[in-house]
């Protein structure tokens, strides 16, 4: 119980502190609307329709909007220090590691259904597949994601490489979660049966609970003196 | 309330931060930690609260050894460094809520509001803390450190960019909050602060204590040749 309190607190505090300075959020959606609009002009849609290439440029998006939005997780505890007297607290690694993951996934949702509302846009794809199903595949990439984004966006900031580490040790990781994501969504999105999508669902689920219970182990190591 | 360091020793690569540091505190009183920059002061802080693991020693509190892996311990301990660590998108009363909340404060509105006060910052409860001024600040980071009345408080160079009536105010604060119960260990290198508040005088040079003695003991001339001394040896 304490553990989900201090896990709400955090994440409390670092989405008030987002929302009120509103850089990272609004970079992360200004990048997906740019993608998006890009996309739209640069495939010959004659040639190739909007719902076969759909799911490859939503990841596509997400991908990157959420690897450019982790490199910024911990700008608020550097700011002046406060991460040092959070640590110092009695509060769990695990619980901070799960709270500021908690804050990343709130910001990774928010892009991905914006994406996928902004691809729909720009492609014209009058039937996107249900919502439903598109949420069943976006929640455990979003978890996967912000959670492997919140443990390498430490790890880049504490190297003197800083945020150009964080796509070279990420990209890596997340490839096999994007392409169960991206062969997912593309079902939904020529509605195929739930029966052809699960197989990945499953897979999705397990890569984001994986990604949770790893960062989770490995946060305190990353923080020790 | 006692705090003792047992031949502490931290290394950063090859460099020995800290070099079988001994030391004991007792309640009631404040140590002031001294020495040249790259002396070990920041390190052997670190070491006492927890944060930083000693590659060799210990810490032990009231006769038993304690560590930063310890929530207890880390319960017991407050923090106030020349970096005030507040959030600067949210008010004063939001980051005092904030910490309140982790320590798990019993009210934590009434303990931030008192501590508030105590500091002489009601005024800027809802005021975010990037509109402070350094002085404001450091104030609201005293106030966060006191929130959960911990058993020992650090200071690493609290005074660090205060206007001499901010520092005053803080010394005046410090001074206050003796009690037997209560440990103070304050690492600077103001030394005139420092004496001014300290009970019992540390003085590192490259990790390793070179003075260990009572206030009353210390003549501020002997301490400052010692000090300077070191930092003309290494010129």
């Amino acid at each position: 119980m304490t553990s989900l309190r201090w896990i709400w607190l955090i994440a409390r505090k670092d989405l008030r502190a987002e929302f009120r300075s509103g850089g990272r959020i609004a970079a992360m959606l200004a990048f997906s609307v740019l993608a998006c609009f890009l996309f739209s002009f640069s495939l010959d849609r004659t040639l190739v329709s909007g719902r076969e290439i759909a799911s490859g440029l939503l990841w596509l998006t997400v991908l990157f909007a959420s690897i450019s939005g982790a490199g910024r997780t911990f700008d608020s505890e550097e700011e002046d220090g406060a991460f040092r007297h959070l640590l110092l607290s009695p509060v769990s690694r695990h619980s901070i590691f799960l709270g500021k993951a908690a804050a990343n996934l709130v910001a990774v949702a928010l892009v991905a259904v914006f994406t996928l509302f902004a691809l729909t846009l720009f492609f014209a794809i009058a039937s996107p597949g249900p919502v439903v199903l598109h949420a069943a595949i976006l929640l455990p990439g979003t978890i996967g994601l912000a959670a492997a984004g919140t443990f390498f966006g430490l790890i880049s900031r504490q190297s003197n490489l800083g945020d150009s580490l964080l796509p070279a040790l990420t990209f890596p990781v997340l490839v096999p979660l994007v392409f169960f994501g991206a062969t997912a969504s593309s079902r939904v999105f020529l509605d195929r049966p739930w029966a052809e999508i699960s197989g990945s669902a499953r897979l999705l689920w397990a890569f984001a609970i994986g990604f949770v219970a790893v960062g989770s182990l490995l946060f305190r190591y990353l923080t020790e003196e | 309330m006692t705090l003792a360091a047992r031949n502490l020793v931290c290394s950063y690569g090859p460099t020995r931060a800290l070099d079988g540091v001994d030391l004991e505190v007792a309640g009631d009183s404040i140590l002031a930690v001294f020495g040249p920059n790259g002396a070990g002061k920041t390190t052997l802080l670190k070491a006492l609260s927890g944060e930083r693991k000693p590659d060799a020693g210990r810490v032990v509190a009231d006769g038993k050894a304690v560590t930063g892996s310890d929530p207890a311990w880390r319960g017991r301990v407050g923090l106030v460094s020349h970096r005030t660590g507040l959030y600067m998108k949210l008010t004063v009363m939001e980051n005092l809520l904030f910490f309140a909340s982790l320590h798990a404060v019993a009210g934590p509105a009434d303990a931030a509001s008192a501590a508030l006060a105590a500091v002489g910052g009601r005024e800027l409860a809802g005021t975010r803390a990037e509109a402070l001024s350094r002085g404001q600040r450091q104030r609201i980071a005293l106030a966060r450190a006191l929130l959960h009345d911990p058993d020992i408080l650090f200071l690493d160079e609290p005074f660090s960019g205060l206007d001499p009536s901010g520092a005053d105010a803080l010394a005046t604060m410090l001074g206050a909050r003796r009690s037997p119960e209560r440990i103070i260990v304050l690492v600077t290198h103001d030394l005139r602060r420092g004496l001014g508040l300290a009970d019992r005088v540390v003085l590192l040079r490259r990790g390793r204590k070179v003075l260990d003695a009572a206030r009353a003991e210390c003549e501020p001339e002997a301490l400052l040749e010692l000090f300077t001394g070191d930092a003309r040896g290494r010129a």
